[in-house]
């Protein structure tokens, strides 16, 4: 019965996007929610598999993030496991906490961002004055990882250490 | 078969028919245990079991669900209702009115809950643009889309139950069921205009905008509906011609499912998942379950106290079978209940050696109509208010009740006049 209702929901959401102008799609698909808890953190992933074949991968916890679309269920597995992986060496430094806010607060700009440009008429120096802040912070974190070392650098080394 | 069978396929009959009833565990899943635990203890042999089938009814069913899940996914539906709304430069009740008869007439070549499934969305998408309550649109359509159901073989499951066991065809249906079905929809369209007409007051500015609606957006796929109204067309001729042409009911419907699969190049995996398989293995497991009860005797016993009750009498007999299914079946599901009294009544005609035509006659206008009287009592109004819920419009079981159930009186009236003059 919950079935039947639903597809009727999408019947109507879509004559009405259809009067709109869209050309609507409707396609059978299953969407897999995926729980990691890294002692106390946790991360979870939802995507979707269509009958196209497609996999829309998205992290939406601990900080949403549009991963990919890919073409093989083989991949998702690849890209949770390394995403898992990064999250792993994360939790090592003290900074991990303020990185997960850091990347919420990015979040959470952007939609007071999209909201104002959106919705309001912004004059064209205000404009350039954020793009102009928005540049600058993206050199300064380019700058900084020119200057680290990567996680990657770090493993191998550590691997070598342990082989020696 | 020895009493201990009789005592546990009645026990089991029973219980899993008020399992079914309490709606405490889902239907299907439920009868399938029934039906299963009636082979453990052997009241049936798997054989028979099979044989208690009808694969009419499921292969009609699963014929016609193909050949709507192609068809919905065309638009023609969408785009039939919105010129609907056009014709009639958005006035409400003329709109009501045209959507009742487009859904009555759907119903009645389509099953009830495909139908509803179909202008439910539409008239909500006309409602919202009118900014009105959905409700006077959607009651009259619920009851409309039960009463057309009852004129075909095809139009309610309970026909398709009905047709299978009786071996009466698509054209039998109409020539015996529409006159009556007609004279009830008049009379139920009348009283919705008594009761929601003066209400309909709706300002030029919101009928206008039903004129903007376009309704060449609705259509998704041209060619696959016009192929879709050459294979709808092709079957229902099929329907009319199956008695001659000494076909079963199901073997034109599956034809037309699969022709309309393999000149539609529509992705068979997908369009088998739109299927109802829950409703089909329901059907299935129903069928095993009164087979149980055929197999120790209790039909043939009932069917002889109904003899004696009536004295064998047709004109109580068909009262009895008309107004205990219409009551019976406002608030229980009227599946299992017609897949108990086919049965019945053929152990009926078997031990009086009467014509028992009326009886399925009046077993369908009995069981269709009925579901009319309460919220329960048809999948089809279940369907319809959880979607007027989903919208944030209430509509009660008390609120369904007060208008419903007097309709469907009002309805069985009409049917038990027009079975006597007929019939009796």
């Amino acid at each position: 019965m919950r079935n039947i209702i639903n597809k009727a929901e999408v019947t109507e959401h879509t004559i009405k996007l259809q009067q709109l102008g869209a050309k609507v799609t409707v396609i059978n698909s299953t969407l897999c929610y995926v729980n990691f808890n890294l002692s106390g953190l946790i991360l979870q992933y939802v995507y979707n598999v269509n009958f196209n074949g497609n996999y829309f991968l998205e992290r939406i916890r601990p900080y949403p993030l549009a991963i990919q679309e890919i073409s093989s269920e083989r991949d998702v597995v690849k890209i949770i496991d390394m995403d898992i992986h990064k999250f792993k060496n994360a939790m090592k430094s003290s900074h991990i906490d303020m990185f997960i806010a850091m990347a919420k607060q990015i979040n959470s700009t952007f939609t007071t961002f999209e909201d104002t440009f959106l919705n309001y008429n912004i004059p064209g120096e205000k404009v350039e004055k954020i793009y102009k802040k928005i540049m600058a912070l993206e050199l300064e974190i380019e700058m900084i990882r020119e200057k680290a070392k990567s996680v990657e650098a770090i493993e191998k080394s550590e691997l070598n250490d342990k082989n020696s | 078969m020895t009493s201990t069978h009789i005592i546990i396929a009645l026990s089991i009959f029973v219980i899993t028919y008020g399992m079914i009833i309490s709606e405490k565990i889902n239907r299907t899943t439920i009868a399938v245990f029934g039906a299963t635990i009636l082979l453990l203890f052997k009241v049936l042999t798997q054989e028979q079991a099979i044989e208690n089938i009808d694969f009419n009814t499921i292969g009609l069913l699963i014929g016609m669900m193909i050949i709507v899940s192609i068809l919905r996914k065309t638009g023609a539906f969408e785009y039939l209702a919105i010129k609907i709304a056009k014709k009639v430069k958005g006035d409400p009740w003329k709109i009501i009115v045209l959507f009742s008869v487009f859904t009555a007439v759907a119903s009645a070549l389509l099953d009830n809950v495909t139908t509803i499934l179909l202008i439910i969305p539409i008239t909500l998408v006309i409602t919202d643009t009118l900014e009105v309550s959905p409700i006077p649109f959607i009651f009259p359509l619920i009851l409309v889309s039960n009463i057309g159901g009852t004129a075909t073989l095809i139009g309610d499951p309970p026909n398709i139950m009905i047709g299978g066991a009786a071996g009466l065809g698509f054209v039998d249906f109409i020539v015996n069921l529409a006159p009556v079905i007609i004279i009830i929809f008049v009379v139920v369209t009348f009283v919705f205009k008594l009761k929601y007409k003066k209400k309909m007051a709706v300002s030029q500015e919101k009928r206008d905008r039903i004129m903007e609606l376009n309704e060449k957006l609705a259509i998704k796929d041209l060619p696959l509906l016009k192929k879709g109204i050459f294979v709808l067309s092709l079957t229902i001729i099929g329907f009319m011609l199956h008695q001659y042409l000494h076909f079963e009911s199901a073997t034109v419907a599956l034809i037309g499912a699969a022709l309309y699969l393999l000149i539609s190049k529509a992705d068979t995996e997908e369009i088998l998942l739109e299927i109802e398989w829950p409703t089909i293995f329901f059907f299935i497991a129903l069928f095993v379950l009164v087979g149980g009860l055929k197999e120790v005797g209790v039909i043939n016993f009932l069917a002889e106290k109904l003899l004696s009750l009536t004295q064998g009498n047709m004109f109580f007999l068909v009262i009895f079978v008309l107004w205990g299914s219409a009551i019976i079946s406002s608030f229980l599901d009227n599946i299992p209940f017609v897949a108990t009294m086919i049965p019945l009544i053929t152990s009926i005609a078997v031990m009086s050696s009467i014509d028992i035509t009326p009886l399925w006659w009046a077993l369908s206008l009995g069981a269709c109509l009925g579901g009319n009287g309460t919220l329960v009592g048809a999948s089809a109004n279940v369907i319809a208010v959880g979607m007027l819920d989903k919208h944030g419009y209430k509509l009660s079981f008390i609120d369904f009740f007060k208008t419903g159930f007097p309709i469907m009186l009002l309805s069985i009236l009409l049917s038990t006049v027009y079975l006597i003059i007929m019939y009796l």
